[in-house]
Protein backbone atom coordinates (compact mmCIF):
# COMPACT_ATOMS: atom_id res chain seq x y z
CA UNK A 1 0.00 0.00 0.00
CA UNK A 2 2.65 2.76 1.27
CA UNK A 3 4.58 1.57 -2.11
CA UNK A 4 1.15 2.23 -4.28
CA UNK A 5 1.00 5.95 -3.28
CA UNK A 6 4.64 6.53 -3.47
CA UNK A 7 4.24 5.05 -7.17
CA UNK A 8 1.92 7.75 -7.63
CA UNK A 9 3.68 10.52 -6.54
CA UNK A 10 6.54 10.13 -8.91
CA UNK A 11 4.25 9.14 -11.41
CA UNK A 12 2.42 12.53 -10.80
CA UNK A 13 5.65 14.43 -10.82
CA UNK A 14 6.84 12.58 -13.90
CA UNK A 15 3.81 13.02 -15.29
CA UNK A 16 3.81 17.04 -14.93
CA UNK A 17 6.64 17.94 -17.06
CA UNK A 18 5.58 15.38 -19.86
CA UNK A 19 1.80 16.66 -20.32
CA UNK A 20 3.26 20.31 -20.67
CA UNK A 21 5.12 18.73 -24.14
CA UNK A 22 2.47 16.43 -25.08
CA UNK A 23 -0.30 19.09 -25.04
CA UNK A 24 2.12 21.47 -27.46
CA UNK A 25 2.95 19.23 -29.84
CA UNK A 26 -0.72 18.53 -30.58
CA UNK A 27 -1.52 21.77 -30.72
CA UNK A 28 -0.28 22.71 -34.26
CA UNK A 29 -3.79 22.44 -35.14
CA UNK A 30 -6.31 24.54 -33.28
CA UNK A 31 -8.58 22.43 -30.48
CA UNK A 32 -10.69 23.18 -27.72
CA UNK A 33 -10.59 22.09 -24.42
CA UNK A 34 -12.54 19.24 -24.89
CA UNK A 35 -11.32 17.81 -28.25
CA UNK A 36 -7.82 18.10 -27.28
CA UNK A 37 -8.77 15.67 -24.55
CA UNK A 38 -10.29 13.18 -26.21
CA UNK A 39 -7.39 13.24 -29.12
CA UNK A 40 -4.86 12.87 -26.47
CA UNK A 41 -7.06 9.74 -25.23
CA UNK A 42 -6.76 8.47 -28.09
CA UNK A 43 -2.76 8.52 -28.36
CA UNK A 44 -2.84 6.92 -25.50
CA UNK A 45 -2.12 9.76 -23.60
CA UNK A 46 -5.02 9.96 -20.44
CA UNK A 47 -5.34 13.15 -18.97
CA UNK A 48 -7.60 14.50 -16.13
CA UNK A 49 -9.79 16.99 -17.31
CA UNK A 50 -9.12 18.92 -13.65
CA UNK A 51 -4.93 18.84 -15.15
CA UNK A 52 -5.54 19.51 -18.78
CA UNK A 53 -7.86 23.52 -18.37
CA UNK A 54 -5.46 24.79 -15.98
CA UNK A 55 -2.38 23.23 -17.99
CA UNK A 56 -4.17 25.19 -20.82
CA UNK A 57 -4.30 28.75 -19.33
CA UNK A 58 -0.91 28.43 -17.87
CA UNK A 59 0.90 27.65 -21.30
CA UNK A 60 -1.22 30.18 -22.77
CA UNK A 61 -0.10 32.69 -20.24
CA UNK A 62 3.52 31.51 -20.60
CA UNK A 63 3.35 32.64 -24.14
CA UNK A 64 2.99 29.31 -25.69
CA UNK A 65 -0.54 28.99 -26.83
CA UNK A 66 -2.84 31.57 -28.10
CA UNK A 67 -6.44 31.21 -27.76
CA UNK A 68 -9.75 32.52 -28.15
CA UNK A 69 -13.48 31.89 -28.23
CA UNK A 70 -15.13 31.05 -31.49
CA UNK A 71 -17.71 29.44 -33.27
CA UNK A 72 -17.16 26.54 -35.47
CA UNK A 73 -19.82 24.78 -37.69
CA UNK A 74 -22.82 26.59 -35.83
CA UNK A 75 -21.59 25.12 -32.57
CA UNK A 76 -21.88 26.73 -29.40
CA UNK A 77 -18.78 29.55 -28.92
CA UNK A 78 -15.61 27.49 -27.39
CA UNK A 79 -12.61 28.49 -26.67
CA UNK A 80 -9.69 27.05 -29.20
CA UNK A 81 -6.03 27.26 -28.40
CA UNK A 82 -3.41 26.82 -30.82
CA UNK A 83 0.60 26.90 -30.39
CA UNK A 84 2.30 29.88 -30.78
CA UNK A 85 5.68 31.18 -32.15
CA UNK A 86 6.88 30.95 -29.50
CA UNK A 87 5.58 27.88 -28.67
CA UNK A 88 6.68 26.41 -31.68
CA UNK A 89 10.62 27.68 -30.81
CA UNK A 90 10.01 25.90 -27.45
CA UNK A 91 8.26 22.98 -28.81
CA UNK A 92 11.53 21.86 -31.22
CA UNK A 93 13.88 22.54 -28.21
CA UNK A 94 12.13 20.52 -26.20
CA UNK A 95 11.99 17.37 -28.52
CA UNK A 96 15.65 17.54 -29.25
CA UNK A 97 15.91 17.43 -25.41
CA UNK A 98 13.63 14.89 -25.16
CA UNK A 99 15.08 12.43 -27.59
CA UNK A 100 18.44 12.66 -26.02
CA UNK A 101 17.02 11.93 -22.46
CA UNK A 102 14.95 8.96 -24.07
CA UNK A 103 18.00 7.66 -25.50
CA UNK A 104 20.18 7.86 -22.39
CA UNK A 105 17.44 6.40 -20.01
CA UNK A 106 16.67 3.90 -22.76
CA UNK A 107 20.24 2.92 -22.38
CA UNK A 108 20.19 3.14 -18.44
CA UNK A 109 17.54 0.79 -18.08
CA UNK A 110 18.42 -2.17 -20.65
CA UNK B 1 -30.60 27.17 -9.81
CA UNK B 2 -29.60 24.25 -11.81
CA UNK B 3 -26.62 21.45 -10.64
CA UNK B 4 -24.64 23.51 -13.39
CA UNK B 5 -24.61 26.75 -12.74
CA UNK B 6 -24.39 25.75 -8.47
CA UNK B 7 -21.35 23.74 -9.62
CA UNK B 8 -19.84 26.80 -11.74
CA UNK B 9 -20.55 29.07 -8.44
CA UNK B 10 -18.33 26.73 -6.21
CA UNK B 11 -14.96 26.95 -8.32
CA UNK B 12 -15.69 30.59 -8.99
CA UNK B 13 -16.28 31.26 -5.87
CA UNK B 14 -12.44 30.12 -4.98
CA UNK B 15 -11.24 31.87 -7.75
CA UNK B 16 -9.36 35.25 -8.19
CA UNK B 17 -11.79 37.78 -9.37
CA UNK B 18 -9.91 38.72 -12.02
CA UNK B 19 -9.69 35.35 -14.20
CA UNK B 20 -13.24 34.34 -12.48
CA UNK B 21 -15.69 34.74 -15.31
CA UNK B 22 -13.10 33.70 -18.18
CA UNK B 23 -12.41 30.05 -16.55
CA UNK B 24 -16.59 29.93 -15.77
CA UNK B 25 -17.69 30.41 -18.88
CA UNK B 26 -15.04 27.67 -20.09
CA UNK B 27 -15.87 25.40 -17.59
CA UNK B 28 -19.15 25.77 -18.85
CA UNK B 29 -18.66 25.07 -22.33
CA UNK B 30 -16.59 21.73 -21.50
CA UNK B 31 -19.73 20.54 -19.50
CA UNK B 32 -21.55 21.36 -22.44
CA UNK B 33 -19.50 19.20 -24.89
CA UNK B 34 -19.24 16.08 -22.11
CA UNK B 35 -22.91 16.53 -21.83
CA UNK B 36 -23.38 16.53 -25.34
CA UNK B 37 -20.92 13.14 -25.83
CA UNK B 38 -23.01 11.66 -23.01
CA UNK B 39 -26.11 11.98 -24.92
CA UNK B 40 -24.96 10.71 -27.91
CA UNK B 41 -23.41 7.47 -26.64
CA UNK B 42 -26.39 6.76 -24.74
CA UNK B 43 -29.10 8.16 -27.12
CA UNK B 44 -31.06 9.98 -24.49
CA UNK B 45 -31.37 13.26 -23.46
CA UNK B 46 -29.59 14.73 -20.76
CA UNK B 47 -30.89 14.57 -17.55
CA UNK B 48 -30.36 15.29 -13.95
CA UNK B 49 -28.51 11.74 -13.76
CA UNK B 50 -26.09 12.18 -16.08
CA UNK B 51 -25.62 16.18 -15.45
CA UNK B 52 -24.33 14.82 -11.74
CA UNK B 53 -22.39 11.83 -13.42
CA UNK B 54 -20.55 14.68 -15.45
CA UNK B 55 -20.19 16.62 -12.37
CA UNK B 56 -18.67 14.30 -10.05
CA UNK B 57 -16.37 12.58 -13.09
CA UNK B 58 -14.74 16.52 -12.84
CA UNK B 59 -14.88 16.16 -8.93
CA UNK B 60 -14.16 18.48 -6.07
CA UNK B 61 -15.18 21.85 -6.98
CA UNK B 62 -12.36 23.72 -4.72
CA UNK B 63 -9.69 21.32 -6.03
CA UNK B 64 -10.48 22.61 -9.40
CA UNK B 65 -10.40 25.88 -8.57
CA UNK B 66 -7.18 25.36 -6.81
CA UNK B 67 -5.39 24.03 -10.06
CA UNK B 68 -6.62 26.87 -12.02
CA UNK B 69 -4.90 28.93 -9.36
CA UNK B 70 -2.63 27.55 -6.74
CA UNK B 71 -3.61 28.03 -3.07
CA UNK B 72 -1.51 30.37 -1.21
CA UNK B 73 -1.86 31.78 2.06
CA UNK B 74 -3.57 35.06 2.24
CA UNK B 75 -4.43 37.40 5.26
CA UNK B 76 -7.79 37.83 3.26
CA UNK B 77 -7.91 35.58 0.18
CA UNK B 78 -10.33 35.72 -2.65
CA UNK B 79 -13.34 34.20 -0.86
CA UNK B 80 -13.38 36.72 1.84
CA UNK B 81 -12.11 40.09 0.27
CA UNK B 82 -15.09 41.32 -1.66
CA UNK B 83 -17.25 40.58 1.69
CA UNK B 84 -14.20 42.58 3.53
CA UNK B 85 -14.15 45.69 1.26
CA UNK B 86 -18.18 45.76 1.22
CA UNK B 87 -18.27 45.37 5.07
CA UNK B 88 -15.72 48.11 5.67
CA UNK B 89 -17.38 50.59 3.22
CA UNK B 90 -20.78 49.81 4.79
CA UNK B 91 -19.49 50.20 8.69
CA UNK B 92 -17.05 53.18 8.16
CA UNK B 93 -19.83 55.26 5.80
CA UNK B 94 -22.42 54.04 8.32
CA UNK B 95 -20.18 54.88 11.74
CA UNK B 96 -18.16 57.75 11.13
CA UNK B 97 -20.96 60.70 9.48
CA UNK B 98 -23.18 59.95 12.90
CA UNK B 99 -19.63 60.02 15.26
CA UNK B 100 -18.53 62.97 13.33
CA UNK B 101 -21.93 64.80 14.00
CA UNK B 102 -21.81 63.42 17.69
CA UNK B 103 -18.52 64.78 18.71
CA UNK B 104 -18.82 68.11 16.64
CA UNK B 105 -22.34 68.94 18.81
CA UNK B 106 -20.21 67.67 22.19
CA UNK B 107 -17.50 69.28 21.59
CA UNK B 108 -19.81 72.38 20.61
CA UNK B 109 -21.74 72.51 23.69
CA UNK B 110 -18.64 72.31 25.94
CA UNK B 111 -16.81 75.00 24.09
CA UNK B 112 -19.99 77.19 22.59
CA UNK B 113 -18.88 78.72 19.40
CA UNK B 114 -15.47 77.41 19.41
CA UNK B 115 -16.12 76.06 16.06
CA UNK B 116 -12.21 75.31 15.01
CA UNK B 117 -12.44 73.23 18.25
CA UNK B 118 -15.25 71.77 17.54
CA UNK B 119 -14.05 70.46 13.61
CA UNK B 120 -10.74 69.50 15.58
CA UNK B 121 -12.21 67.06 17.98
CA UNK B 122 -14.15 65.49 15.10
CA UNK B 123 -11.44 65.20 12.60
CA UNK B 124 -9.41 63.97 15.48
CA UNK B 125 -12.25 61.21 16.71
CA UNK B 126 -13.04 60.17 13.16
CA UNK B 127 -9.35 59.27 12.42
CA UNK B 128 -9.11 57.32 16.12
CA UNK B 129 -12.71 55.23 15.72
CA UNK B 130 -11.84 54.93 11.93
CA UNK B 131 -8.59 53.18 12.18
CA UNK B 132 -9.93 51.00 15.17
CA UNK B 133 -13.20 50.01 13.13
CA UNK B 134 -10.49 49.52 10.01
CA UNK B 135 -8.33 47.08 12.68
CA UNK B 136 -11.11 44.86 14.22
CA UNK B 137 -12.88 44.27 11.12
CA UNK B 138 -9.43 43.44 9.44
CA UNK B 139 -8.86 40.92 12.63
CA UNK B 140 -12.54 39.47 11.70
CA UNK B 141 -11.68 38.65 8.71
CA UNK B 142 -8.15 37.16 9.04
CA UNK B 143 -9.98 35.00 11.38
CA UNK B 144 -12.66 33.80 9.20
CA UNK B 145 -10.25 33.60 6.24
CA UNK B 146 -7.70 31.26 8.87
CA UNK B 147 -10.64 29.25 9.83
CA UNK B 148 -11.34 27.69 6.63
CA UNK B 149 -8.92 25.17 5.17
CA UNK B 150 -6.22 25.87 1.99
CA UNK B 151 -7.80 23.89 -1.09
CA UNK B 152 -4.90 21.51 -0.57
CA UNK B 153 -3.25 18.52 -0.08
CA UNK B 154 -6.07 17.20 2.23
CA UNK B 155 -8.42 17.87 -0.78
CA UNK B 156 -6.65 15.65 -2.85
CA UNK B 157 -8.02 12.78 -0.55
CA UNK B 158 -11.63 14.19 -0.44
CA UNK B 159 -11.63 14.53 -3.66
CA UNK B 160 -12.50 10.94 -4.47
CA UNK B 161 -15.29 10.85 -2.35
CA UNK B 162 -16.56 14.11 -3.37
CA UNK B 163 -20.62 14.14 -4.71
CA UNK B 164 -22.74 16.73 -5.96
CA UNK B 165 -24.77 16.56 -2.48
CA UNK B 166 -21.85 18.03 -1.45
CA UNK B 167 -22.33 21.27 -3.28
CA UNK B 168 -23.32 24.49 -1.23
CA UNK B 169 -27.32 25.19 -1.05
CA UNK B 170 -27.38 27.90 -1.61
CA UNK B 171 -23.74 29.27 -3.54
CA UNK B 172 -23.44 33.20 -2.30
CA UNK B 173 -26.76 34.44 -1.02
CA UNK B 174 -26.61 34.93 2.98
CA UNK B 175 -29.29 35.02 4.89
CA UNK B 176 -27.47 37.11 7.52
CA UNK B 177 -25.93 40.25 6.92
CA UNK B 178 -21.96 40.41 7.59
CA UNK B 179 -22.37 44.64 8.54
CA UNK B 180 -25.40 43.54 11.24
CA UNK B 181 -23.40 40.83 12.40
CA UNK B 182 -20.20 43.03 12.42
CA UNK B 183 -21.91 45.86 14.12
CA UNK B 184 -23.63 43.75 16.78
CA UNK B 185 -19.61 42.05 17.90
CA UNK B 186 -18.60 45.68 17.99
CA UNK B 187 -21.36 46.63 20.30
CA UNK B 188 -20.89 43.56 22.71
CA UNK B 189 -17.04 44.16 22.77
CA UNK B 190 -18.46 47.59 23.76
CA UNK B 191 -20.62 47.13 26.53
CA UNK B 192 -18.43 45.03 27.72
CA UNK B 193 -15.80 47.23 27.83
CA UNK B 194 -17.76 50.13 29.12
CA UNK B 195 -18.47 47.44 32.51
CA UNK B 196 -15.05 46.99 33.04
CA UNK B 197 -13.32 49.90 32.57
CA UNK B 198 -13.97 53.13 34.55
CA UNK B 199 -16.57 54.85 32.15
CA UNK B 200 -18.90 53.06 34.21
CA UNK B 201 -17.86 55.52 36.86
CA UNK B 202 -19.55 58.60 37.22
CA UNK B 203 -17.85 61.39 38.93
CA UNK B 204 -18.91 65.20 39.80
CA UNK B 205 -16.56 68.03 39.54
CA UNK B 206 -15.27 68.72 43.47
CA UNK B 207 -16.24 64.96 44.28
CA UNK B 208 -13.31 63.51 45.37
CA UNK B 209 -14.09 60.11 44.87
CA UNK B 210 -15.41 58.67 41.87
CA UNK B 211 -18.30 56.80 42.11
CA UNK B 212 -19.20 53.79 40.30
CA UNK B 213 -22.70 53.69 38.51
CA UNK B 214 -23.26 49.75 38.99
CA UNK B 215 -24.25 47.90 41.90
CA UNK B 216 -21.64 46.92 43.81
CA UNK B 217 -22.94 43.57 44.48
CA UNK B 218 -24.11 42.69 41.05
CA UNK B 219 -20.33 42.04 40.98
CA UNK B 220 -21.08 38.79 43.12
CA UNK B 221 -23.40 36.96 40.53
CA UNK B 222 -24.98 38.80 38.27
CA UNK B 223 -22.44 40.35 36.17
CA UNK B 224 -19.74 37.27 35.94
CA UNK B 225 -23.37 35.37 34.24
CA UNK B 226 -23.79 38.56 32.06
CA UNK B 227 -20.20 38.14 31.11
CA UNK B 228 -20.69 34.76 30.41
CA UNK B 229 -23.80 35.38 28.09
CA UNK B 230 -22.09 38.10 26.09
CA UNK B 231 -19.21 36.09 25.45
CA UNK B 232 -21.43 33.13 24.24
CA UNK B 233 -23.33 35.90 22.05
CA UNK B 234 -20.14 36.93 20.52
CA UNK B 235 -18.80 32.91 19.80
CA UNK B 236 -22.51 32.88 18.59
CA UNK B 237 -22.11 36.07 16.40
CA UNK B 238 -18.83 34.62 14.78
CA UNK B 239 -20.51 31.61 13.89
CA UNK B 240 -23.33 33.66 12.48
CA UNK B 241 -20.55 35.06 10.47
CA UNK B 242 -18.77 31.99 9.06
CA UNK B 243 -21.99 30.19 8.59
CA UNK B 244 -24.20 33.25 6.95
CA UNK B 245 -27.81 31.26 7.22
CA UNK B 246 -29.98 30.05 9.90
CA UNK B 247 -29.03 26.59 9.88
CA UNK B 248 -31.15 23.79 12.37
CA UNK B 249 -27.80 24.31 14.66
CA UNK B 250 -27.42 28.29 14.53
CA UNK B 251 -31.42 28.97 15.29
CA UNK B 252 -31.31 25.99 18.04
CA UNK B 253 -28.63 27.73 19.90
CA UNK B 254 -29.86 31.58 18.75
CA UNK B 255 -33.26 30.64 20.31
CA UNK B 256 -31.59 29.72 23.68
CA UNK B 257 -29.28 32.50 23.94
CA UNK B 258 -31.98 34.66 23.30
CA UNK B 259 -34.12 33.18 26.00
CA UNK B 260 -31.59 33.43 28.60
CA UNK B 261 -30.48 37.10 27.29
CA UNK B 262 -34.17 37.58 28.09
CA UNK B 263 -35.02 36.11 31.31
CA UNK B 264 -31.54 36.93 32.73
CA UNK B 265 -32.82 40.79 31.90
CA UNK B 266 -35.71 40.87 33.15
CA UNK B 267 -35.13 39.36 36.25
CA UNK B 268 -32.07 41.77 36.92
CA UNK B 269 -34.51 44.62 36.54
CA UNK B 270 -37.33 42.93 38.90
CA UNK B 271 -35.17 41.89 41.81
CA UNK B 272 -32.20 43.99 41.90
CA UNK B 273 -30.94 47.14 42.51
CA UNK B 274 -28.98 47.75 39.46
CA UNK B 275 -27.97 51.21 40.55
CA UNK B 276 -25.56 52.17 42.62
CA UNK B 277 -27.50 53.74 45.92
CA UNK B 278 -23.88 55.65 46.65
CA UNK B 279 -24.91 56.96 42.78
CA UNK B 280 -28.01 58.21 43.65
CA UNK B 281 -27.06 59.79 46.91
CA UNK B 282 -24.02 61.70 44.81
CA UNK B 283 -26.79 62.96 42.65
CA UNK B 284 -28.54 64.36 46.00
CA UNK B 285 -25.71 65.49 47.04
CA UNK B 286 -25.09 67.49 43.86
CA UNK B 287 -28.57 69.01 44.29
CA UNK B 288 -29.44 66.87 41.09
CA UNK B 289 -32.14 64.34 42.78
CA UNK B 290 -34.42 64.94 39.91
CA UNK B 291 -32.10 63.04 38.33
CA UNK B 292 -32.96 59.75 40.34
CA UNK B 293 -36.21 59.26 38.60
CA UNK B 294 -34.33 59.66 35.28
CA UNK B 295 -31.86 57.20 35.76
CA UNK B 296 -34.37 54.66 37.39
CA UNK B 297 -36.42 54.76 34.43
CA UNK B 298 -33.61 54.79 32.01
CA UNK B 299 -32.62 51.29 32.92
CA UNK B 300 -36.09 49.76 33.16
CA UNK B 301 -36.74 51.20 29.43
CA UNK B 302 -33.61 49.82 28.77
CA UNK B 303 -34.15 46.36 29.62
CA UNK B 304 -37.58 46.64 27.53
CA UNK B 305 -36.02 47.55 24.66
CA UNK B 306 -33.26 44.67 25.17
CA UNK B 307 -36.20 41.99 25.83
CA UNK B 308 -37.57 43.71 22.29
CA UNK B 309 -35.10 43.27 20.53
CA UNK B 310 -34.31 39.61 21.76
CA UNK B 311 -38.15 38.83 20.99
CA UNK B 312 -37.43 40.30 17.57
CA UNK B 313 -34.02 38.47 17.08
CA UNK B 314 -35.34 35.14 18.35
CA UNK B 315 -38.54 35.24 15.50
CA UNK B 316 -36.27 36.54 13.12
CA UNK B 317 -34.19 33.96 13.10
CA UNK B 318 -36.89 31.39 13.20
CA UNK B 319 -38.93 32.71 10.38
CA UNK B 320 -35.34 32.57 7.74
CA UNK B 321 -34.50 29.22 9.43
CA UNK B 322 -37.87 27.79 8.18
CA UNK B 323 -37.44 29.37 5.32
CA UNK B 324 -34.23 27.53 4.75
CA UNK B 325 -35.34 24.52 5.40
CA UNK B 326 -37.83 24.67 2.81
CA UNK B 327 -35.76 25.76 0.13
CA UNK B 328 -33.35 22.62 1.11
CA UNK B 329 -35.94 20.00 1.23
CA UNK B 330 -37.31 21.19 -2.67
CA UNK B 331 -33.31 20.74 -2.87
CA UNK B 332 -32.92 17.23 -1.23
CA UNK B 333 -36.34 16.17 -2.80
CA UNK B 334 -35.27 16.96 -6.77
CA UNK B 335 -31.65 14.88 -5.53
CA UNK B 336 -33.54 12.33 -4.67
CA UNK B 337 -34.89 11.75 -8.00
CA UNK B 338 -32.36 11.66 -9.51
CA UNK B 339 -31.26 8.69 -7.74
CA UNK B 340 -27.66 9.78 -6.37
Amino acid sequence: MENDELVQNMLLELRRGVLSIAVLSQLSKEEYGYSLLKALANKGMEIDQSTLYPLLRRLESQGLLQSDWRIVDEARPRRYYVISTQGRAVLNKLKREWSTMAETMKQMLT
Amino acid sequence: MSLIDRYIAEVGRHLPEKDRSDIEAEIRSTLEDMLEERSQQTGKSVDDKVIVEVLEQLGNPRLLASKYAPPKRYLIGPGWYEVYVKTLQRVLFTVLPIFAAVTFIIALTENPLDFINAVGEAVGGVFNVGLQILFWITIVFVFLERSGEIPGESLRQKNLTWTVAQLPKLPRKRQISIAETVINIASILFVLIWIVLPFAIARFQGDPVPVPFLHQDLWNFWLPIFFVLMVLTLVHEVFQLKIGNWTPALTVTNVILGLSSIVFTVALVLTQEVINPAFLAMLDRNGASELREVATWSINISAAVIAGIYVWDIVNSIRLARQLAKENSYTVASMQNIGT
